[in-house]
């Protein structure tokens, strides 16, 4: 414990430099930006500003794009309160009860409690991220390729298990994904794969231009300029302070919501997301005057936002730890850790220390900023919400293309994301969610290569995945997972999923 | 037979599966003592083409492909078409000229703004950006017929 506290001293002495703090501030103002507009999400915002980070060393790229992604989470709730219009998916639940407290003479407060809920999530989140990541790390430091193999399987089978979509369409998508990950050379052949005679793809398929065509091109090919309306509903400065009751009845949904969050945002899967809606159903279950909810419960705003953002830094104890992506922004961050020649995992705690710990401090030096913007200044990024979306979204795709141009210089990069974003728009109209296509495309050689290891060390036996007792306690979670789905599958009973769809519904009927 | 989403969806992952197996004829399946270049990409096809059946098997159970709205296709496709063409001439054109054509015509064909309105936002817009990337960033952006 006194070795974490000394290496967190010296994270703050590096996330403290001026440099170091400038980036942490622009990430967490673009971040909020971007977790304000609608149309635009956080891993096409750090997908966009990837490039923008290559003239920086690594560890001031990894604090802005970290601070994009949890910035994001603030920002998200500004146009859920104040215009019913999630700027993030996570933010979903926040409509709910955020606009009705807003239409109620109270958006100031609802603002306030969402902001200092997220503050004390986030804080409390990167607490236990200081303190579980060091000794996860070194554990995983034991792991050969079939411990790998085993926790990438349930990495996706965990996937599946919590999506929001079934479980076959969510494993489709990831071995769509990992099938995109088969494209250019074998690493350990060197055969060229599906590249077409194109140089271009030699190196494979780079998660940028896949990830900004599906959320970005994809979001705005989706969402027509006349669908985007809406009142917005400016609080004024001193009506931000919420009245003594109602901290009492959010005190507690923040504290559920920063353990509930963090548990769920180390599985894999839109953590955030999921952890939003858990937190609101539990939250409803628990509450005294349920009936409240949907008419401007505060425990409704306190519960999911500190939920989310929790969720979010709980996503970087695997990312970090274990060089393992929980959904599409980890595993852009990675990529990004990547391109600066810093390995994500076990490494990057004991020989990036620098990086880990100044990234680790930045990230309670960024909370604090958040907390500090989105206060104050709400009402600046109210007035970013009257730019009307008609101006917006070209805007939008002009900076798609910069942003995946800029990383190869290459067209065909830009080609790749067009071709993603008619794909993006094609899956959200068959209800599919892109994100388990990036995850699978990020994962694709850890996971092939160590297979390829495995059976290799074994002579070709799978017997090895279940005599190393850690990739068999791996896969055994998995078999519960799949025969928990399976039970519900034949038996047609109704999972966790269809119970809260059911909930939900029911609450935007009252 | 009435048409569900999901048979389109299912299908659409059993004829990708059943291509790439047919691509990967090339590439060598190894044992699997030494899988080879063509064995994990196999596997996957294999995954695609058996969750495909499983989409098609349960399609009933989501909507009917009739159901599925097209109606913003349209503007999706005017959008796609005109940002095609700013990428196809990206390189020659250069990054000012192609994103200020792009933009603009976004907004007065397919947006119906007002033209100097929109031609103005335009070329502020860009500009900006250019200045921004170019010289605060130091990271360079297409010429073009422009030259650097």
């Amino acid at each position: 414990m006194e070795s974490t506290l000394l290496s967190l001293a010296h994270g703050f002495s590096v996330a403290l430099q001026f440099d170091n703090l400038w980036y942490a501030f622009i990430g967490c103002l673009v971040g909020t930006l971007v977790g304000v507009l609608p149309g635009i999400g956080p891993l096409s915002g750090i997908s966009i500003l990837l490039p923008v980070t290559f003239g920086l060393n690594a560890t001031q790229a990894v604090i802005m794009l970290a601070g994009i992604y949890y910035g994001s989470q603030y920002g998200g709730s500004t146009t859920s309160i104040l215009m019913r219009i999630p700027g993030e998916a996570s933010s979903v639940m926040t409509c709910i009860d955020g606009h009705a407290m807003a239409k109620k003479g109270r958006a100031g407060a609802a603002l306030c409690i969402a902001a200092v809920g997220s503050f004390v999530a986030g804080t409390f989140g990167i607490v236990v991220l200081t303190v579980i990541a060091p000794p996860l790390a070194t554990i995983a430091l034991k792991f050969g390729p079939p411990e790998y193999t085993a926790l990438l399987v349930m990495g996706l089978i965990f996937l599946a298990y919590m999506s929001s979509t079934s479980l076959v369409r969510t494993l489709a998508m990831a071995s769509l994904g990992l099938m995109l990950g088969m494209i250019g050379i074998d690493n350990m052949t060197g055969h060229f794969r599906y590249s077409f005679d194109l140089n271009e793809l030699g190196d494979g398929l780079s998660i940028v231009p896949v990830a900004v065509g599906l959320f970005g091109v994809g979001e705005i090919l989706s969402t027509p300029s006349h669908k985007i309306a809406g009142d917005v509903i400016s609080p004024r400065f001193r009506e931000l302070l919420p009245t003594r009751q109602e901290w009492r009845e959010a005190s507690w949904p923040i504290a559920r919501g920063s353990v509930l969050g963090f548990i769920i945002g180390i599985i894999p899967g839109s953590a955030h997301i999921i952890s939003s809606f858990l937190s609101y159903a539990l939250e409803r279950r628990l509450s005294k005057t349920p009936g409240e909810f949907g008419k401007g419960a505060v425990a409704g705003v306190a519960g999911p936002e500190s939920a989310n953002n929790s969720a979010s830094t709980g996503a970087f104890v695997p990312m970090l730890a274990l060089g393992i992506p929980t959904g599409p922004i980890t595993a852009v961050l990675i990529g990004a850790l990547m391109i600066h020649g810093v390995p994500a995992g076990p490494a990057l705690v004991t020989e990036h220390r620098d990086l880990f710990w100044g990234f680790v401090a930045s990230m309670y030096v960024g909370n604090v900023m958040l907390l500090l913007l989105n206060l104050p200044l709400v009402s600046v990024f109210v007035s970013v919400l009257r730019i009307p979306y008609t101006y917006l979204y070209p805007l939008i795709i002009m900076f798609c293309i910069v942003g995946v141009y800029e990383v190869n210089h290459s067209t065909v990069d830009i080609w790749i994301m067009l071709i993603m974003g008619a794909l993006g728009y094609a899956l959200r109209k068959f209800d599919f969610d892109p994100a388990p296509l990036v995850l699978g495309l990020v994962i694709a050689p850890l996971f092939e290569q160590s297979l390829r290891q495995s059976l290799i060390m074994s002579a070709g036996h799978y017997a090895i995945f279940f005599t190393r007792p850690i990739a068999c306690g791996l896969l055994i979670v998995c078999a519960i997972l799949l025969a928990a789905s399976a039970f519900s599958f034949f038996f047609k009973r109704k999972d966790w999923r269809d119970q809260l769809a059911e909930a939900e519904a029911g609450e935007g009927q009252s | 037979m009435k048409l569900y989403a999901d048979h389109v969806a299912g299908g659409f992952f059993m004829v990708l599966g059943a291509v790439v197996i047919a691509l990967s004829g090339d590439l060598p399946f190894g044992q699997m003592s030494m899988p080879g270049a063509g064995f994990m990409p196999v596997l996957i096809a294999v995954l695609l083409i058996v969750f495909g059946a499983a989409l098609i098997l349960r399609a009933r159970e989501n909507r009917p492909f009739s159901d599925i709205g097209w109606d913003d296709g349209r503007h999706a496709a005017q959008v796609l078409a005109i940002t095609v063409v700013a990428v196809a001439l990206y390189a020659t054109l250069g990054f000012v000229i192609t994103m200020t054509l792009m933009m603009a015509f976004i907004l007065i064909v397919i947006e119906r703004r007002n033209v100097l309105r929109a031609a103005a936002y335009s070329v502020v817009v860009v500009v900006t950006t250019y200045v921004v990337f170019v010289h605060l960033l130091q990271s360079p952006l297409p010429g073009g017929i422009l030259g650097d």
